[in-house]
Protein backbone atom coordinates (compact mmCIF):
# COMPACT_ATOMS: atom_id res chain seq x y z
CA UNK A 1 0.00 0.00 0.00
CA UNK A 2 1.17 3.95 -0.34
CA UNK A 3 1.91 6.22 2.66
CA UNK A 4 -0.22 4.65 4.81
CA UNK A 5 -0.53 8.15 6.55
CA UNK A 6 -2.10 9.79 3.56
CA UNK A 7 -4.38 6.78 2.77
CA UNK A 8 -8.42 7.22 2.25
CA UNK A 9 -10.62 5.83 4.42
CA UNK A 10 -11.41 3.18 1.40
CA UNK A 11 -8.08 2.28 0.79
CA UNK A 12 -7.85 1.64 4.94
CA UNK A 13 -10.84 -0.28 4.67
CA UNK A 14 -9.52 -2.75 1.91
CA UNK A 15 -6.27 -3.62 3.86
CA UNK A 16 -8.54 -4.76 6.86
CA UNK A 17 -10.34 -6.36 5.01
CA UNK A 18 -7.62 -8.16 2.99
CA UNK A 19 -5.79 -8.83 6.50
CA UNK A 20 -3.14 -6.71 5.26
CA UNK A 21 -2.88 -5.16 8.59
CA UNK A 22 -5.44 -5.38 11.77
CA UNK A 23 -7.17 -2.19 13.59
CA UNK A 24 -4.90 -2.77 16.51
CA UNK A 25 -1.85 -1.69 13.88
CA UNK A 26 -3.66 0.85 12.71
CA UNK A 27 -4.59 2.75 16.09
CA UNK A 28 -0.70 2.24 16.64
CA UNK A 29 0.08 3.85 13.36
CA UNK A 30 -1.59 6.61 13.92
CA UNK A 31 -0.78 7.02 17.51
CA UNK A 32 2.78 6.83 16.58
CA UNK A 33 1.87 9.80 13.76
CA UNK A 34 0.75 12.13 17.10
CA UNK A 35 3.73 11.06 18.85
CA UNK A 36 6.37 12.40 16.26
CA UNK A 37 4.24 15.14 14.67
CA UNK A 38 1.70 16.68 16.93
CA UNK A 39 4.47 18.47 19.64
CA UNK A 40 5.41 20.77 16.59
CA UNK A 41 1.66 20.90 14.86
CA UNK A 42 -0.47 21.12 17.91
CA UNK A 43 -3.80 19.51 16.51
CA UNK A 44 -4.68 17.49 19.75
CA UNK A 45 -5.71 19.02 23.17
CA UNK A 46 -5.47 15.21 24.11
CA UNK A 47 -4.67 12.06 22.61
CA UNK A 48 -6.37 9.25 24.21
CA UNK A 49 -4.62 5.82 25.98
CA UNK A 50 -4.87 2.93 23.63
CA UNK A 51 -7.19 0.94 26.06
CA UNK A 52 -10.07 3.46 26.44
CA UNK A 53 -10.20 4.38 22.99
CA UNK A 54 -10.89 0.14 22.79
CA UNK A 55 -12.87 0.20 25.22
CA UNK A 56 -16.79 -1.09 23.88
CA UNK A 57 -15.22 -1.10 20.27
CA UNK A 58 -16.80 -4.37 18.24
CA UNK A 59 -15.27 -4.26 14.75
CA UNK A 60 -18.71 -3.74 13.33
CA UNK A 61 -20.06 -1.14 11.46
CA UNK A 62 -18.94 1.22 8.13
CA UNK A 63 -15.94 2.82 9.46
CA UNK A 64 -14.89 -0.03 11.52
CA UNK A 65 -11.09 0.60 12.93
CA UNK A 66 -10.93 3.57 11.19
CA UNK A 67 -9.42 6.61 14.09
CA UNK A 68 -10.69 10.07 13.63
CA UNK A 69 -10.69 13.42 15.97
CA UNK A 70 -13.06 15.34 17.71
CA UNK A 71 -12.93 19.02 18.01
CA UNK A 72 -13.12 19.56 21.59
CA UNK A 73 -16.34 21.59 21.72
CA UNK A 74 -18.22 17.90 20.62
CA UNK A 75 -19.10 15.99 24.26
CA UNK A 76 -17.49 12.41 24.74
CA UNK A 77 -18.40 10.82 27.38
CA UNK A 78 -16.11 10.89 30.01
CA UNK A 79 -13.88 12.39 28.37
CA UNK A 80 -12.90 16.19 29.34
CA UNK A 81 -15.36 18.98 26.68
CA UNK A 82 -12.80 22.01 27.43
CA UNK A 83 -13.93 24.00 24.37
CA UNK A 84 -10.44 25.09 24.19
CA UNK A 85 -11.46 27.34 27.21
CA UNK A 86 -10.37 27.97 30.86
CA UNK A 87 -13.69 28.10 32.17
CA UNK A 88 -14.26 23.89 30.38
CA UNK A 89 -10.55 22.97 31.50
CA UNK A 90 -11.60 20.32 33.30
CA UNK A 91 -14.86 19.38 32.75
CA UNK A 92 -15.83 16.09 31.92
CA UNK A 93 -19.25 15.20 29.61
CA UNK A 94 -21.52 13.27 31.03
CA UNK A 95 -22.53 11.63 27.87
CA UNK A 96 -21.78 11.23 23.81
CA UNK A 97 -22.75 13.69 21.31
CA UNK A 98 -25.21 11.86 19.08
CA UNK A 99 -22.88 12.47 16.44
CA UNK A 100 -19.89 10.61 18.52
CA UNK A 101 -22.56 8.00 19.87
CA UNK A 102 -23.31 7.18 15.99
CA UNK A 103 -19.75 7.02 15.35
CA UNK A 104 -19.14 4.86 17.51
CA UNK A 105 -21.52 2.44 16.74
CA UNK A 106 -20.25 2.20 12.73
CA UNK A 107 -16.86 1.31 14.16
CA UNK A 108 -14.99 4.43 14.44
CA UNK A 109 -12.18 4.73 17.36
CA UNK A 110 -11.63 8.42 18.88
CA UNK A 111 -8.45 9.13 19.19
CA UNK A 112 -8.56 11.92 20.67
CA UNK A 113 -9.86 16.06 20.83
CA UNK A 114 -8.97 18.39 18.86
CA UNK A 115 -7.61 22.06 19.56
CA UNK A 116 -9.89 25.06 18.47
CA UNK A 117 -10.72 28.51 18.63
CA UNK A 118 -12.40 29.53 22.24
CA UNK A 119 -15.71 28.22 22.08
CA UNK A 120 -15.24 28.06 18.16
CA UNK A 121 -15.19 31.71 18.50
CA UNK A 122 -12.44 32.87 15.87
CA UNK A 123 -10.80 31.79 12.21
CA UNK A 124 -7.61 31.01 12.80
CA UNK A 125 -7.29 28.68 16.32
CA UNK A 126 -5.63 31.27 17.79
CA UNK A 127 -7.59 32.23 20.37
CA UNK A 128 -7.80 28.77 21.95
CA UNK A 129 -6.78 28.91 25.57
CA UNK A 130 -4.44 26.09 25.53
CA UNK A 131 -2.19 26.19 22.51
CA UNK A 132 -1.82 26.94 18.85
CA UNK A 133 -2.08 24.93 16.13
CA UNK A 134 0.15 25.57 13.13
CA UNK A 135 -0.61 25.09 9.16
CA UNK A 136 0.61 21.69 8.15
CA UNK A 137 1.82 23.51 5.01
CA UNK A 138 3.79 26.56 6.51
CA UNK A 139 4.35 26.63 10.36
CA UNK A 140 4.54 30.20 10.23
CA UNK A 141 1.18 30.18 9.37
CA UNK A 142 -2.65 29.12 11.00
CA UNK A 143 -4.51 26.38 9.74
CA UNK A 144 -7.90 28.52 9.91
CA UNK A 145 -10.93 28.26 12.55
CA UNK A 146 -12.31 27.86 14.19
CA UNK A 147 -11.96 23.64 13.70
CA UNK A 148 -8.14 24.35 13.38
CA UNK A 149 -7.05 21.02 15.02
CA UNK A 150 -9.44 19.02 13.66
CA UNK A 151 -7.94 20.01 9.81
CA UNK A 152 -4.64 20.66 10.39
CA UNK A 153 -4.96 16.97 11.93
CA UNK A 154 -6.29 15.04 9.24
CA UNK A 155 -4.07 17.72 6.51
CA UNK A 156 -0.92 16.50 8.02
CA UNK A 157 -2.23 12.40 7.86
CA UNK A 158 -2.42 12.31 11.54
CA UNK A 159 -6.13 11.02 11.51
CA UNK A 160 -7.86 10.04 8.03
CA UNK A 161 -11.17 11.99 9.17
CA UNK A 162 -12.42 14.27 11.87
CA UNK A 163 -15.83 16.46 13.59
CA UNK A 164 -15.68 19.86 13.46
CA UNK A 165 -18.42 22.70 13.81
CA UNK A 166 -19.43 25.31 11.93
CA UNK A 167 -21.26 28.56 12.99
CA UNK A 168 -20.54 30.74 9.88
CA UNK A 169 -17.54 28.69 8.45
CA UNK A 170 -15.38 26.67 10.83
CA UNK A 171 -15.09 23.56 8.72
CA UNK A 172 -14.76 24.66 5.58
CA UNK A 173 -12.56 27.75 5.56
CA UNK A 174 -9.63 25.77 7.42
CA UNK A 175 -10.07 22.88 5.12
CA UNK A 176 -9.78 25.28 2.10
CA UNK A 177 -6.41 27.08 3.81
CA UNK A 178 -4.93 23.40 4.68
CA UNK A 179 -5.94 22.12 1.49
CA UNK A 180 -8.33 19.25 2.25
CA UNK A 181 -12.25 18.48 1.99
CA UNK A 182 -14.48 20.34 4.64
CA UNK A 183 -18.24 19.77 4.93
CA UNK A 184 -21.10 21.91 6.19
CA UNK A 185 -24.12 20.00 6.17
CA UNK A 186 -27.96 21.48 5.98
CA UNK A 187 -29.05 23.06 8.95
CA UNK A 188 -30.83 20.06 10.81
CA UNK A 189 -29.25 16.99 9.10
CA UNK A 190 -26.95 16.06 11.83
CA UNK A 191 -27.96 16.62 15.56
CA UNK A 192 -26.26 19.49 18.33
CA UNK A 193 -27.18 17.17 21.00
CA UNK A 194 -24.13 17.32 22.78
CA UNK A 195 -22.03 20.30 20.25
CA UNK A 196 -21.53 22.78 23.14
CA UNK A 197 -23.89 25.22 21.86
CA UNK A 198 -22.13 28.96 20.55
CA UNK A 199 -24.96 29.91 18.29
CA UNK A 200 -28.02 27.14 18.42
CA UNK A 201 -29.75 28.38 15.14
CA UNK A 202 -26.55 28.76 12.86
CA UNK A 203 -24.53 25.61 14.81
CA UNK A 204 -23.83 22.59 12.75
CA UNK A 205 -20.99 19.64 13.35
CA UNK A 206 -19.35 19.27 9.72
CA UNK A 207 -17.18 16.81 8.29
CA UNK A 208 -12.89 16.98 7.33
CA UNK A 209 -11.66 14.44 5.37
CA UNK A 210 -8.70 14.44 2.45
CA UNK A 211 -11.50 12.66 -0.27
CA UNK A 212 -14.97 13.49 -1.28
CA UNK A 213 -16.23 9.94 -0.75
CA UNK A 214 -14.22 9.79 2.82
CA UNK A 215 -16.35 12.95 3.58
CA UNK A 216 -19.70 10.97 2.04
CA UNK A 217 -19.15 7.82 4.08
CA UNK A 218 -18.39 10.13 7.84
CA UNK A 219 -22.02 11.99 6.83
CA UNK A 220 -23.54 8.44 6.60
CA UNK A 221 -22.67 8.04 9.77
CA UNK A 222 -23.79 10.62 11.41
CA UNK A 223 -26.56 12.06 9.33
CA UNK A 224 -30.07 11.92 10.83
CA UNK A 225 -32.91 12.63 12.94
CA UNK A 226 -33.00 12.86 16.16
CA UNK A 227 -35.12 12.68 19.40
CA UNK A 228 -32.40 14.59 21.36
CA UNK A 229 -32.32 17.35 19.05
CA UNK A 230 -35.23 18.62 17.95
CA UNK A 231 -34.51 20.97 15.19
CA UNK A 232 -32.71 17.62 13.55
CA UNK A 233 -34.69 16.90 9.97
CA UNK A 234 -36.54 14.23 9.52
CA UNK A 235 -34.52 12.13 7.18
CA UNK A 236 -34.06 8.73 6.99
CA UNK A 237 -30.38 6.99 7.22
CA UNK A 238 -28.64 7.33 4.65
CA UNK A 239 -25.09 5.97 2.09
CA UNK A 240 -23.85 9.69 0.64
CA UNK A 241 -21.28 7.37 -1.12
CA UNK A 242 -23.58 5.61 -3.81
CA UNK A 243 -23.81 8.32 -6.67
CA UNK A 244 -19.84 8.84 -6.07
CA UNK A 245 -19.42 7.64 -10.11
CA UNK A 246 -17.14 10.29 -11.07
CA UNK A 247 -19.03 11.73 -13.48
CA UNK A 248 -22.91 14.11 -13.31
CA UNK A 249 -25.37 15.05 -15.34
CA UNK A 250 -24.03 16.48 -18.90
CA UNK A 251 -26.06 20.18 -18.68
CA UNK A 252 -25.80 20.38 -15.33
CA UNK A 253 -26.44 24.15 -14.30
CA UNK A 254 -23.30 25.62 -11.88
CA UNK A 255 -24.02 29.43 -10.92
CA UNK A 256 -20.59 31.18 -10.02
CA UNK A 257 -21.33 34.04 -8.11
CA UNK A 258 -19.61 36.74 -9.34
CA UNK A 259 -19.58 39.32 -6.40
CA UNK A 260 -17.78 37.31 -4.26
CA UNK A 261 -15.67 35.86 -7.10
CA UNK A 262 -14.74 39.27 -7.99
CA UNK A 263 -15.18 40.71 -4.02
CA UNK A 264 -12.95 43.63 -3.37
CA UNK A 265 -9.78 42.49 -1.43
CA UNK A 266 -10.05 39.07 -3.09
CA UNK A 267 -6.31 37.76 -3.71
CA UNK A 268 -5.37 37.44 -6.92
CA UNK A 269 -4.03 33.80 -6.70
CA UNK A 270 -7.30 32.33 -5.46
CA UNK A 271 -9.23 34.08 -8.26
CA UNK A 272 -7.07 32.24 -10.81
CA UNK A 273 -7.23 28.76 -9.17
CA UNK A 274 -10.86 29.52 -8.62
CA UNK A 275 -11.65 30.61 -12.42
CA UNK A 276 -9.32 26.99 -13.14
CA UNK A 277 -11.51 25.05 -11.68
CA UNK A 278 -15.09 26.67 -13.05
CA UNK A 279 -12.55 25.51 -17.00
CA UNK A 280 -12.60 21.67 -15.13
CA UNK A 281 -16.24 21.41 -14.34
CA UNK A 282 -17.48 22.96 -17.71
CA UNK A 283 -14.92 20.73 -19.08
CA UNK A 284 -16.74 17.64 -17.06
CA UNK A 285 -19.78 18.75 -18.62
CA UNK A 286 -21.48 21.60 -16.47
CA UNK A 287 -22.77 24.56 -18.34
CA UNK A 288 -21.46 27.63 -16.39
CA UNK A 289 -24.13 30.47 -15.56
CA UNK A 290 -22.24 33.49 -14.01
CA UNK A 291 -24.78 35.24 -11.39
CA UNK A 292 -24.86 37.74 -8.84
CA UNK A 293 -26.25 37.44 -5.36
CA UNK A 294 -25.98 41.11 -3.76
CA UNK A 295 -27.40 40.21 -0.36
CA UNK A 296 -24.49 37.71 0.17
CA UNK A 297 -22.60 41.22 0.79
CA UNK A 298 -24.66 41.32 3.99
CA UNK A 299 -24.04 38.25 5.68
CA UNK A 300 -21.03 38.57 7.06
CA UNK A 301 -23.15 41.74 9.00
CA UNK A 302 -25.96 39.57 9.46
CA UNK A 303 -23.98 36.66 11.32
CA UNK A 304 -21.82 38.96 13.38
CA UNK A 305 -25.59 39.99 14.68
CA UNK A 306 -26.92 36.57 15.14
CA UNK A 307 -24.39 34.38 16.32
CA UNK A 308 -22.97 37.20 18.73
CA UNK A 309 -26.79 37.45 20.22
CA UNK A 310 -27.10 33.65 20.44
CA UNK A 311 -23.89 33.08 22.26
CA UNK A 312 -24.54 36.27 24.83
CA UNK A 313 -28.04 33.86 25.96
CA UNK A 314 -25.95 30.41 25.66
CA UNK A 315 -22.79 31.24 27.20
CA UNK A 316 -24.78 32.63 30.22
CA UNK A 317 -25.11 29.19 31.55
CA UNK A 318 -20.81 29.08 32.43
CA UNK A 319 -21.28 30.43 35.79
CA UNK A 320 -19.29 28.67 38.19
CA UNK A 321 -22.02 27.15 39.76
CA UNK A 322 -22.55 23.59 38.56
CA UNK A 323 -19.32 22.54 36.71
CA UNK A 324 -16.20 24.38 35.42
CA UNK A 325 -14.06 26.78 36.85
CA UNK A 326 -14.84 29.14 40.05
CA UNK A 327 -13.23 31.78 40.94
CA UNK A 328 -14.25 32.29 44.90
CA UNK A 329 -15.99 35.53 46.19
CA UNK A 330 -17.85 36.83 49.14
CA UNK A 331 -21.32 37.26 47.26
CA UNK A 332 -22.98 35.40 44.34
CA UNK A 333 -22.93 38.09 41.95
CA UNK A 334 -18.87 38.33 42.40
CA UNK A 335 -18.78 34.76 42.26
CA UNK A 336 -20.57 35.20 38.54
CA UNK A 337 -18.71 38.36 37.65
CA UNK A 338 -15.00 37.17 38.45
CA UNK A 339 -15.57 33.29 37.46
CA UNK A 340 -16.77 34.37 33.95
CA UNK A 341 -13.73 37.50 33.77
CA UNK A 342 -10.78 34.64 34.84
CA UNK A 343 -12.45 32.20 32.41
CA UNK A 344 -13.08 33.50 29.31
CA UNK A 345 -10.82 34.51 26.95
CA UNK A 346 -10.84 38.33 25.06
CA UNK A 347 -12.67 36.76 22.03
CA UNK A 348 -15.62 35.14 23.86
CA UNK A 349 -15.98 38.45 26.21
CA UNK A 350 -15.99 40.90 23.32
CA UNK A 351 -18.48 38.80 21.59
CA UNK A 352 -20.81 38.24 24.74
CA UNK A 353 -21.15 42.01 25.11
CA UNK A 354 -21.49 42.55 21.16
CA UNK A 355 -24.46 39.62 21.61
CA UNK A 356 -26.05 42.02 24.44
CA UNK A 357 -25.92 44.88 22.60
CA UNK A 358 -27.41 44.22 20.11
CA UNK A 359 -30.20 42.84 21.73
CA UNK A 360 -30.19 45.90 23.76
CA UNK A 361 -32.93 48.10 24.32
CA UNK A 362 -32.54 51.17 22.12
CA UNK A 363 -30.40 49.42 19.75
CA UNK A 364 -32.07 45.33 19.11
CA UNK A 365 -34.40 47.34 15.93
CA UNK A 366 -31.30 49.01 14.48
CA UNK A 367 -29.18 45.67 14.41
CA UNK A 368 -31.00 42.60 15.87
CA UNK A 369 -34.42 43.06 13.94
CA UNK A 370 -33.03 43.88 10.63
CA UNK A 371 -30.41 41.31 11.01
CA UNK A 372 -33.32 38.95 10.88
CA UNK A 373 -35.06 40.77 8.67
CA UNK A 374 -32.26 40.24 6.20
CA UNK A 375 -31.78 36.43 7.21
CA UNK A 376 -34.97 36.48 5.50
CA UNK A 377 -34.32 38.06 2.24
CA UNK A 378 -31.49 36.00 1.68
CA UNK A 379 -32.98 33.32 2.28
CA UNK A 380 -35.57 34.29 -0.29
CA UNK A 381 -32.94 35.34 -2.71
CA UNK A 382 -30.54 31.78 -2.25
CA UNK A 383 -33.82 29.85 -2.92
CA UNK A 384 -34.88 32.05 -6.03
CA UNK A 385 -31.40 31.27 -7.56
CA UNK A 386 -31.46 27.44 -7.07
CA UNK A 387 -34.89 27.70 -9.47
CA UNK A 388 -32.23 28.69 -12.27
CA UNK A 389 -28.70 26.52 -11.20
CA UNK A 390 -28.51 23.36 -9.90
CA UNK A 391 -25.14 24.33 -7.77
CA UNK A 392 -23.42 27.35 -6.67
CA UNK A 393 -19.98 28.29 -6.57
CA UNK A 394 -17.88 30.84 -4.50
CA UNK A 395 -14.60 30.94 -3.02
CA UNK A 396 -14.53 29.96 0.51
CA UNK A 397 -11.79 32.05 1.52
CA UNK A 398 -10.67 35.56 0.23
CA UNK A 399 -6.91 34.89 0.54
CA UNK A 400 -4.55 31.62 1.16
CA UNK A 401 -2.96 31.43 4.62
CA UNK A 402 -2.49 34.04 6.98
CA UNK A 403 0.67 34.39 9.37
CA UNK A 404 0.36 34.05 13.58
CA UNK A 405 -0.80 37.60 14.32
CA UNK A 406 -1.31 39.22 11.74
CA UNK A 407 -4.66 40.42 12.75
CA UNK A 408 -3.93 41.29 16.26
CA UNK A 409 -4.54 45.04 15.76
CA UNK A 410 -7.54 44.65 13.49
CA UNK A 411 -9.71 42.01 14.94
CA UNK A 412 -12.62 43.10 11.97
CA UNK A 413 -10.49 41.97 9.15
CA UNK A 414 -10.14 38.47 11.26
CA UNK A 415 -14.11 38.37 11.23
CA UNK A 416 -14.03 39.03 7.40
CA UNK A 417 -12.55 36.11 7.02
CA UNK A 418 -16.44 34.38 7.60
CA UNK A 419 -17.46 36.33 4.45
CA UNK A 420 -17.99 34.00 1.69
CA UNK A 421 -18.84 31.24 4.10
CA UNK A 422 -21.33 32.47 6.27
CA UNK A 423 -24.36 33.33 4.13
CA UNK A 424 -24.56 29.36 3.76
CA UNK A 425 -24.92 29.22 7.47
CA UNK A 426 -27.43 32.32 7.65
CA UNK A 427 -29.40 30.32 5.25
CA UNK A 428 -29.12 27.03 6.34
CA UNK A 429 -28.55 24.95 3.12
CA UNK A 430 -25.35 22.62 3.21
CA UNK A 431 -21.73 23.86 1.13
CA UNK A 432 -18.48 21.33 0.41
CA UNK A 433 -15.26 23.49 0.10
CA UNK A 434 -12.80 20.76 -2.21
CA UNK A 435 -8.88 21.75 -2.88
CA UNK A 436 -8.87 23.40 -6.12
CA UNK A 437 -4.50 24.74 -6.21
CA UNK A 438 -1.74 26.23 -4.61
CA UNK A 439 -0.54 29.88 -4.56
CA UNK A 440 2.89 30.29 -5.20
CA UNK A 441 4.30 29.48 -1.87
CA UNK A 442 2.74 26.74 -1.69
CA UNK A 443 -0.65 27.56 0.19
CA UNK A 444 -3.37 25.52 -0.65
CA UNK A 445 -6.53 27.03 -2.12
CA UNK A 446 -10.29 26.09 -1.98
CA UNK A 447 -13.62 26.26 -3.45
CA UNK A 448 -17.18 25.87 -2.53
CA UNK A 449 -19.95 24.21 -4.10
CA UNK A 450 -23.14 25.12 -2.30
CA UNK A 451 -26.77 23.63 -3.32
CA UNK A 452 -30.54 23.70 -2.02
CA UNK A 453 -31.45 22.11 1.13
CA UNK A 454 -30.26 18.44 1.43
CA UNK A 455 -28.78 18.28 -1.95
CA UNK A 456 -25.57 17.25 0.19
CA UNK A 457 -25.90 13.84 -2.46
CA UNK A 458 -25.34 15.82 -5.73
CA UNK A 459 -22.91 18.20 -4.21
CA UNK A 460 -20.66 14.81 -3.19
CA UNK A 461 -20.99 13.61 -6.90
CA UNK A 462 -20.36 16.93 -8.71
CA UNK A 463 -17.15 17.60 -6.33
CA UNK A 464 -16.14 13.80 -6.49
CA UNK A 465 -16.12 14.35 -9.89
CA UNK A 466 -13.79 17.04 -10.03
CA UNK A 467 -11.96 15.03 -7.56
CA UNK A 468 -10.98 12.67 -10.08
CA UNK A 469 -10.33 14.76 -12.68
CA UNK A 470 -7.70 16.87 -10.51
CA UNK A 471 -4.84 16.32 -8.55
CA UNK A 472 -5.02 18.33 -5.38
CA UNK A 473 -6.52 15.79 -3.10
CA UNK A 474 -3.15 14.02 -4.05
CA UNK A 475 -0.58 16.62 -2.62
CA UNK A 476 0.28 16.46 0.87
CA UNK A 477 2.36 18.63 2.94
CA UNK A 478 6.40 17.64 2.78
CA UNK A 479 6.90 18.02 6.63
CA UNK A 480 4.99 14.81 7.26
CA UNK A 481 5.27 12.40 4.46
CA UNK A 482 7.71 10.34 6.38
CA UNK B 1 -19.59 55.42 13.06
CA UNK B 2 -20.62 53.55 16.32
CA UNK B 3 -19.67 55.39 18.98
CA UNK B 4 -19.58 53.47 22.78
CA UNK B 5 -18.64 55.46 25.88
CA UNK B 6 -16.90 53.88 29.02
CA UNK B 7 -20.09 53.71 30.92
CA UNK B 8 -21.87 51.96 28.50
CA UNK B 9 -19.57 49.65 28.22
CA UNK B 10 -19.50 48.91 31.71
CA UNK B 11 -23.06 48.57 31.80
CA UNK B 12 -22.94 45.87 28.53
CA UNK B 13 -20.39 44.14 31.23
CA UNK B 14 -22.35 44.26 33.94
CA UNK B 15 -25.37 42.58 32.20
CA UNK B 16 -22.97 40.20 30.70
CA UNK B 17 -21.65 39.15 34.13
CA UNK B 18 -18.14 40.00 33.20
CA UNK B 19 -15.98 42.33 35.70
CA UNK B 20 -13.51 43.52 33.41
CA UNK B 21 -9.96 44.77 34.22
CA UNK B 22 -8.86 48.40 33.43
CA UNK B 23 -6.32 47.83 30.71
CA UNK B 24 -9.06 45.47 28.90
CA UNK B 25 -11.79 48.51 28.81
CA UNK B 26 -10.37 50.70 25.57
CA UNK B 27 -9.33 47.58 23.45
CA UNK B 28 -12.88 46.16 23.65
CA UNK B 29 -14.06 49.49 23.05
CA UNK B 30 -12.46 49.63 19.81
CA UNK B 31 -13.10 46.43 19.03
CA UNK B 32 -16.68 46.49 19.40
CA UNK B 33 -17.18 50.02 17.67
CA UNK B 34 -15.29 48.36 14.88
CA UNK B 35 -18.01 45.51 14.45
CA UNK B 36 -20.98 48.10 15.34
CA UNK B 37 -19.86 50.27 12.67
CA UNK B 38 -19.68 46.92 10.03
CA UNK B 39 -22.85 45.51 11.14
CA UNK B 40 -24.62 48.80 10.84
CA UNK B 41 -24.93 48.54 7.07
CA UNK B 42 -28.09 45.76 7.80
CA UNK B 43 -29.98 48.92 8.47
CA UNK B 44 -29.81 49.61 4.52
CA UNK B 45 -31.65 45.63 4.31
CA UNK B 46 -34.96 47.14 3.39
CA UNK B 47 -33.88 47.99 0.10
CA UNK B 48 -33.68 44.16 -0.71
CA UNK B 49 -37.79 43.57 -0.33
CA UNK B 50 -40.66 43.75 2.02
CA UNK B 51 -40.46 43.37 5.88
CA UNK B 52 -43.15 40.84 5.60
CA UNK B 53 -40.32 38.38 4.19
CA UNK B 54 -41.67 35.15 5.99
CA UNK B 55 -38.62 33.06 8.01
CA UNK B 56 -38.02 29.56 7.41
CA UNK B 57 -41.31 27.85 7.83
CA UNK B 58 -40.69 25.78 11.07
CA UNK B 59 -43.38 23.86 12.71
CA UNK B 60 -43.43 22.25 16.31
CA UNK B 61 -41.82 19.29 17.33
CA UNK B 62 -43.45 16.89 19.73
CA UNK B 63 -42.33 13.90 21.67
CA UNK B 64 -43.80 12.00 25.07
CA UNK B 65 -43.41 13.50 27.96
CA UNK B 66 -41.42 10.41 29.66
CA UNK B 67 -39.52 10.17 32.64
CA UNK B 68 -35.79 9.12 31.91
CA UNK B 69 -34.04 7.99 34.88
CA UNK B 70 -30.96 9.58 35.49
CA UNK B 71 -28.11 9.39 38.20
CA UNK B 72 -27.94 12.79 39.96
CA UNK B 73 -24.48 11.77 41.05
CA UNK B 74 -22.70 12.36 37.63
CA UNK B 75 -23.85 15.73 37.62
CA UNK B 76 -23.33 16.59 41.06
CA UNK B 77 -20.01 15.38 40.37
CA UNK B 78 -19.03 17.88 38.38
CA UNK B 79 -19.61 20.81 40.60
CA UNK B 80 -17.61 22.84 42.01
CA UNK B 81 -18.97 22.22 45.60
CA UNK B 82 -21.81 20.50 46.53
CA UNK B 83 -23.61 19.50 49.41
CA UNK B 84 -25.36 16.09 49.94
CA UNK B 85 -27.76 16.55 46.58
CA UNK B 86 -27.38 20.56 46.34
CA UNK B 87 -25.09 22.99 44.84
CA UNK B 88 -23.37 25.20 46.95
CA UNK B 89 -23.12 28.93 46.51
CA UNK B 90 -22.22 31.97 48.22
CA UNK B 91 -24.40 34.23 49.80
CA UNK B 92 -27.53 35.60 47.24
CA UNK B 93 -28.94 38.42 49.31
CA UNK B 94 -26.37 40.96 49.77
CA UNK B 95 -25.66 43.60 52.69
CA UNK B 96 -28.45 41.60 54.82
Amino acid sequence: MKNLAFASIKELQLSLAKKELSSHELLDFFLKRFEKYDQQLGSALEVFDKESILKNYTAQGILAGIPGIIKDNICQQDRITSCASKILENFKSTYDATAVKWLKQEGALMIGRANCDEFAMGSSTETSAYKKTKNPWDFQRVPGGSSGGSIAAVAAGLVPWSLGSETGGSVRQPAALCGIVGLKPTYGLVSRYGLVAYSSSLDQIGVATRTVYDNALVLSAIAGNDTHDSSTLSQPKKNYTTNLTGSFAKGLKIGVIDNALHAQGMDNEVVVALEESIKTFEKLGATIHHVSLPIMDYGAAVYFILSRAEAASNLARFDGVRYGLRQEADSLAQMYAKTRQEGFGKEVKARIMIGNYVLSVGHADAFYTNARLAQGLMRRDFTAMFKQVDLLLAPTQPAPAFKFGAFDNNKLQMDLQDYFTCPINITGIPALSIPCGFSSSQLPIGVQLIGPHLSEEKIFQVAHAYEQATQWHTMHPAHFLN
Amino acid sequence: MAHITREELLKIARISNLQLDEQEIPVLIKQIEDVLTYAACVQEIVKFGNAEEPLAKNSNVFRPDVVIKTDPETILDRAPERERNYFVVPVILENL
